[in-house]
């Protein structure tokens, strides 16, 4: 069957016309090899432009088809669709981009008309050799692996199970709950963090349709989209959990302490047992403990062991050792979370050295009702601070740290003042550069905070000294920032300082992120597939993101992102099969001389070596198509399907020639 | 030595702003998000010392004297347009009166003395009469304000005379008592 090419010259209604002489076009097109029938459009992408193709194939008056419009990004699946539905292989067809890289970018009307036709002589040319190429479909395991116990994880983890899928969560530390469990109250509702989080956390423990693995880390993933294979290193807890029942008798006993004994009250800050042996907080889930090595004076020396003479069930254990636990899932959603900033590298804060200058995290546990000072606000001696300074942006919003703004802030920021307001009644000044309050009701909460007698300073705080100038600074901490909306340099003496320390991501995404080939941004937060219109997918299609991994979020937007990434998942696996690319590469294994350097090429780890045939393998459901390891084969051995060297050559030839 | 110019936090006065919530119309300056609409609809703001938003992030910092002494109270001809677009519907007109009040009340409106005596003559007119009478206002403000400029007054007063804009008997309104009554009411209150 020769081939009887269809081209289609689209205007864009002036987007292209205005630029381009069409007439000039289609009367070249006409005069190329093998085509058959050229015709214009205002819009091909609208139906009747649409239509005009479907037509032309089930007429039998083409069977390739060209569409010179816009780029492929925008409308390749349009036409592509088309033509399966004129009854045609959708890879007979190409697209010549005459918009985005014609005439949008030139201005000269009749050079932009001649690149046209090269761009569409070229493919024109390529078209003539394509081949038809079957579309491929894997089954998709209905299980999901969640990453990260916070509230993303938690609450895509719950969307899921209750849809009725299965679900691994894993949470590195010994319980879930994330930074959420940490807070006492939450802006702008001032809701209790731990009454609605809680009863979530339960639901996940309980959840026929959830495994927990708590005190665990991911530490390998393969296979692909619908199939991936996932290691869980589940750390030694030293406690068996299927008998311990989380009495309490051990940490209430245990003799060891994870915090310093002789610090002061804010080394000494921590939410739930300070022992040894411990859970994380009250409310844990699981409320199984584990026993911290490094502090445990049974590691130390082999002298104690009053954990396991307590404990009424036997269920300690010294010997236990890490497990390495295999098992499949078809989708992945990462909900890894973030880390709070460290202050410390910008010394004009004083952070570290300065007694009272504390971080947000460590105001945040000073303040929860179980922490250990009870929710008082204490100052390191013990005391109540009779007034408090509260920094914006460190970290924020700053070249020498993160560029970005974190978002949550301003927010908590005003929440703290609300907080000491309430509790203590002591002076608050809030030293900011703009309060970016968006989200429901966070101007109408700011408006409060106004009224409350806050004393707003605008000007980011340049330096925070224990050196008095004046008598009333004795035996304070002075901040000293410029007045931005008075026009002055103020110092103001305080008894306590809080930091906002910036959200940044999480130390361990980077390695997560690997393990799912997921790119990172150079902010350090993953990169979603679409910032506007794809937010919760990534460039590896069955991983999915949630929550602060993506960017500094608050609890509503992250809660929503959950529930976004977990229908994402909820859509892929009720498809229960799902196409791969076709267009793959392939090793020709006569020519394979077994060098592996399209191994560690491939950026999709789609290429095995096979140690028995001495030659390299591409998983065809792993490969992308990129054509990387094609480009690098010394010995030409690998094509790509869709790109094979005489199309590309005929496609420049064409561009060449016209 | 140049010396940086620091503002401790020992002189400023952390009461002022406070003391403007409690008086009539002050109930909204708490909320003042320092956007600017005032400053920039104020005709006057181009010779004013501070324009009235710096007014109001002065009076929550505690800057006291700057604001009582300065012109921004004195030059706001009470056109309103702050108050009408006010975001936050504080009554910046209102806020400038009650500053006015104390500014006067303690001696600190060196800038606004020819503002102020002019004021005060007119109440004395309406104490007086029931209504203003210009003539009079008019001598008594160049004596009270500025004597040695009386003369510079002449060609101005002549034309305004000639025009018939300067009566020269006083008319009094009906029941002038009535009014009296009201307006001693009035001094009652705002001493309690």
């Amino acid at each position: 069957m020769s081939e009887r090419i269809g081209v289609y010259v689209c205007h864009c209604g002036t987007n292209i016309a205005g630029r381009v002489d069409i007439d000039e076009v289609v009367e070249f097109a006409k005069g190329l090899d093998a085509v058959t029938l050229v015709r214009e459009y205002k819009f091909m992408c609208s139906d009747p432009g649409q239509s005009l193709i479907q037509k032309d194939i089930e007429d039998g008056l083409i069977n390739r088809v060209v569409v010179a419009s816009c780029s492929p990004l925008m409308h390749e699946k349009t036409f592509r669709n088309v033509c399966t539905r004129g009854g045609l292989n959708e890879y007979l067809f190409t697209m010549a981009n005459i918009r985005e890289q014609c005439s949008w970018v030139h201005v000269d009307v009749e050079r932009t008309t001649d690149k046209a036709k090269g761009l569409i002589e070229a493919a024109v040319r390529r078209t003539r050799l394509q081949e038809p190429l079957t579309k491929r479909e894997v089954p998709i395991n209905p299980r999901t692996l969640v990453i990260g116990g916070g509230i993303a994880g938690i609450q895509a983890a719950l969307d899921l199970a209750e849809a009725g899928k299965k679900v691994v969560l894993v949470e590195k530390e010994p319980s879930i709950g994330g930074h959420m469990a940490k807070f006492d109250k939450t802006f702008p509702t001032l809701d209790c963090s731990a009454c609605i989080l809680t009863p979530k956390m339960v639901s996940v423990g309980q959840h026929e349709n959830i495994e927990l693995m708590s005190w665990s880390e991911v530490e390998d993933i393969g296979g692909y989209v619908g199939n991936f294979n996932v290691t869980v290193r589940k750390k030694t807890r030293y406690v068996d959990a299927d008998l311990c029942n989380g009495c309490g008798a051990c940490w209430e006993k245990c003799p060891g302490t994870r915090v310093p004994r002789k610090g002061n009250v804010h080394e000494k800050l921590s939410i739930g047992p300070t022992t040894s042996i411990y859970i994380p907080f009250m409310q844990a889930v699981p409320a199984i403990p584990v026993i911290d090595a490094d502090t445990c004076i049974r590691f130390k020396n082999g002298k104690c062991g009053i954990c396991a003479e307590v404990c009424e069930r036997n269920a300690i254990n010294y010997d236990m050792e890490d497990e390495l636990i295999e098992f499949e899932v078809g989708s992945i959603i990462i909900a890894t979370g973030f880390q709070t900033f460290d202050p410390t590298p910008i010394k004009r804060y004083g952070y570290g050295k300065l007694d009272n200058v504390l971080t947000a995290i460590e105001f945040e546990i000073m303040n929860c009702a179980s922490g250990s000072t009870g929710g008082n606000i204490r100052m390191a001696d013990g005391s109540e601070p009779k007034s408090i300074g509260i920094v914006h942006c460190v970290g924020s919003r700053d070249k020498h740290y993160h560029e970005y703004c974190s978002r949550v802030c301003c927010m908590y920021a005003l929440k703290y003042s609300h907080l000491i307001k309430e509790k203590i009644d002591a002076e608050v000044y809030e030293f900011y550069i703009d309060l970016r309050c968006f989200g429901k009701g966070y101007e109408e909460f700011y408006d409060r905070l106004l009224g409350e007698d806050v004393r707003f300073v605008r000007g980011k705080v340049a330096e925070i000294t224990e050196v008095p100038i004046e008598e009333a600074e004795k035996g304070k901490l002075v901040v000293e920032v410029e007045d931005t909306l008075v026009g002055k340099v103020r110092r103001i003496p305080l008894d306590m300082v809080v930091l906002c320390t910036g959200l940044e991501a999480h130390e361990s995404l980077a390695d997560i992120a690997g393990l799912c080939s997921v790119s990172i941004g150079k902010d350090g937060f993953i990169i979603e597939k679409h910032p506007k219109l794809g937010p919760v997918a990534t460039t590896t299609d069955g991983v999915f993101i949630a929550g602060a991994c993506q960017s500094p979020k608050d609890i509503p937007d992250t809660v929503a992102q959950a529930s976004a990434a977990s229908s994402a998942v909820l859509s892929m696996i009720t498809r229960e099969k799902i196409e791969i690319e076709s267009a793959t590469a392939s090793v020709d294994e006569d020519k394979c001389s077994g060098c592996k350097i399209c191994n560690s090429l491939c950026p999709y780890l789609a290429i095995k070596y096979d140690e028995e045939k001495g030659v390299s393998v591409v998983n065809e459901a792993l490969c992308k198509g990129c054509g990387t390891c094609a480009a690098g084969c010394p010995s030409n051995a690998i094509s790509a399907k869709h790109f094979e060297d005489r199309q590309i050559f005929a496609e420049i030839e064409g561009i060449l020639s016209a | 030595m140049l010396e940086r110019e620091v503002v401790y936090e020992s002189v400023l006065d952390h009461d002022f702003l406070d003391e403007i919530y409690s008086l009539p119309g002050g109930h909204e300056i708490k909320k003042c998000i320092q956007c600017g609409t005032c400053s920039g609809s104020c005709p006057q703001g181009a010779v004013m010392d501070y324009a009235p938003r710096k007014i109001f992030s002065l009076i929550r910092a505690g800057f006291r004297d700057e604001v009582l002494e300065s012109n921004t109270i004195w030059y706001c001809s009470s056109c309103y347009s702050c108050a009408v677009r006010c975001p936050k519907e504080i009554k910046i007109t209102d806020v400038m009166y009650a500053l006015k009040r104390i500014a006067i009340k303690e001696g600190k409106a060196k800038k606004g003395r020819k503002a102020s005596a002019l004021s005060k003559n007119f109440v004395r007119m309406v104490n007086k009469y029931g209504r203003n009478h210009e003539t009079e206002l008019m001598a008594r403000y160049i004596l009270s304000a500025e004597p040695f400029n009386a003369l510079n007054f002449v060609p101005q007063g002549w034309r305004l005379f000639s025009n018939g804009r300067l009566p020269l008997m006083p008319h009094k309104i009906k029941n002038i008592e009535q009014l009296r009554k009201i307006l001693k009411k009035i001094d009652e209150l705002e001493e309690m």
